[in-house]
């Protein structure tokens, strides 16, 4: 079952997978670009960490669009045929479910090595100056965990129907009303910044995409 | 086992205009039974409801022995369901929809699959998503029947169909029908198709089950007759006066269900004379069912 799932999945997901594959991989590449040349002396290292980190903004960019976009072909297919050949096949819901997201999470594999090794591959042929060191491991498993996190919430929210998406549309257009009549009224209310604080700073559920996402570091 | 759907006390409600209320429906093992209706009736609502597709509000359904929604994936495993509408994967092609059908149903026959294939002429590689409606209806009837199930749900499985590609699907179906003496159950509000094969029939309307009685019954059972001197009121008729309308001076035509050739006498018992008995076809029947449903009194 689980193979004509993921073969079903990869039909979908293909051309996503591959492009997010080819960018993962040149990603850590790129952002070593400078202090990979042979020709030129090594960049000094502090302007070594500034271009590390100003191409590190994109792991987390990367990662959430792999995740979204895996999770909406996950259940385009579902959808699509309003899920009335999914319900009528003889498997009990949730393993029907599970077989879906382990299809989808199977395949962001492949972009997931392609960052390990392309990360690998850009700390070993870097000329790291003195003090510093490149953790592409960690960079591969923190970019792995966030597109599982990424896959994981928008495949939940996909499964759902238009009207949990509107439930979530109706939420967020909720709080920017709030927002903007407090402040009209003058009201010291940061919605926002309490969003973020609870959502992206630890132990909020998307903490692993704020921060710093360092190939090279201290 | 004798009967392979049986449905009690159901209720269902899909939005404020729309409700299935206290539907019994009991479906004989073996039996090719067609569900009629007019489009909207409630059929489609019904086949989901009884496949575990949909939840009821209250009820207790039963299918192949098994209580639906509880033992969902244990009756499905058993059962050959042609939904309305095509729900496919539209980028799997023809091959690769058979090989993700197979890994889902433990009797998948490969064998009888690739002998429907070729006699459907069905192309392996083309995707589902350009297959025409007629080779879609095909392939659909393919995937039923090479789960080898105990029960098919067809619901409007020929409908938009061309006259070739339906009597080949349904030559499909009752070749395997006699070969396994599985029970049918379809819908379609092509009258005169289900009165082919089917030996039971049932009719709903308005999410009603107007009436379910086998075949030959219905058939025979509802006539129109033409009746002379009928008292206003007939007392206590030995059959279901469905209409009865004025033709021309004392002459009446009445249409009746459950009507049985001696049943003349109880006109002559109330004065009353019956000139014609005239015998319906199902359309017929079926029409006239209808439209004494919806306004009871002509």
């Amino acid at each position: 079952m689980f193979r004509v799932m993921l073969y079903s999945q990869w039909k979908w997901c293909r051309l996503i997978v591959v492009l997010g594959s080819v960018a993962g991989f040149a990603l850590p590449l790129v952002s070593v670009q400078g202090a990979a040349r042979a020709d030129s002396s090594p960049l000094q290292a502090g302007e070594l960490l500034q271009a590390v980190q100003s191409w590190g903004t994109l792991y987390p960019v990367l990662a959430a669009a792999l995740g979204l976009l895996v999770a909406i072909a996950t259940w385009a297919p579902d959808h699509r045929g309003r899920h009335v050949h999914a319900l009528s096949l003889p498997v009990p819901r949730w393993r029907y479910v599970l077989l879906r997201f382990g299809a989808g999470a199977t395949l962001l594999a492949a972009p997931v090595i392609a960052v390990t090794a392309g990360a690998l591959l850009a700390a070993w042929g870097a000329t790291i100056p003195a003090g510093l060191q490149g953790y592409p491991v960690a960079l591969a498993i923190r970019f792995a965990l966030a597109v599982l996190v990424a896959y994981a919430v928008f495949f939940a929210v996909s499964a759902g129907t238009a009207r949990t998406a509107g439930i979530i549309l109706g939420l967020i257009g909720g709080v920017i009303l709030v927002q903007i009549i407090a402040g009209v009224a003058n009201i010291d209310l940061d919605l926002f910044g309490r969003l973020q604080v609870v959502v992206l700073n630890w132990p909020g559920p998307l903490a692993i995409f704020s921060g710093r996402w360092m190939l090279i570091d201290v | 086992m004798s009967n392979a759907i049986e449905i009690h006390q159901l209720h269902y409600r899909a939005g404020r205009t729309f409700e299935i209320k206290d539907l019994d429906l009991s479906v004989p093992a073996g039996a090719i039974y067609g569900f009629l209706g007019p489009n909207g009736s409630g059929k489609t609502t019904t086949i989901r409801l009884a496949l575990g597709l949909l939840r009821p509000l209250a009820g207790r359904i039963t299918v192949l022995g098994d209580t639906i929604p509880e033992n969902a994936p244990h009756v499905l495993a058993r059962v050959g369901f042609v939904p309305e509408q095509p729900h496919l994967d539209p980028v799997l092609t023809v091959r690769e929809t058979l090989r993700f059908q197979a890994a889902f149903y433990p009797a998948w026959d490969w064998p009888w699959a690739e002998r429907l294939l070729r006699q459907f002429e069905l192309q392996e590689q083309q995707p589902f998503g350009r297959l025409s409606k007629g080779q879609k209806g095909k392939l659909m009837m393919l995937l039923a029947l090479a789960q080898r199930p105990e029960l098919l749900v067809l619901d409007e499985p020929t409908d938009g169909l061309d006259p070739v590609v339906r009597r080949d699907v349904l030559s499909a179906l009752l070749d395997y029908v006699s070969q396994r003496r599985a029970t049918v159950f379809i819908s379609s509000h092509l009258v005169h198709e289900l009165e082919r094969f089917c030996d039971w029939i049932g009719v709903m309307d308005n999410g009603r089950l107007i009436t379910a009685v086998p075949m030959e019954r219905f058939k025979n059972g509802v006539k129109r007759l033409r009746i002379s001197d009928a008292p206003p009121t007939p007392d206590s008729p030995p059959f279901v006066l469905l209409a009865r309308e004025p033709a021309n001076g004392t002459t009446e035509t009445w249409l009746v269900r459950d009507w049985e050739p001696q049943m003349t006498r109880y006109f002559e018992s109330i004065g009353a004379a019956v000139n014609d008995v005239i015998d319906l076809d199902l359309e017929e029947g079926f029409v006239e069912l209808l439209r004494t449903f919806r306004s009871p009194r002509s």
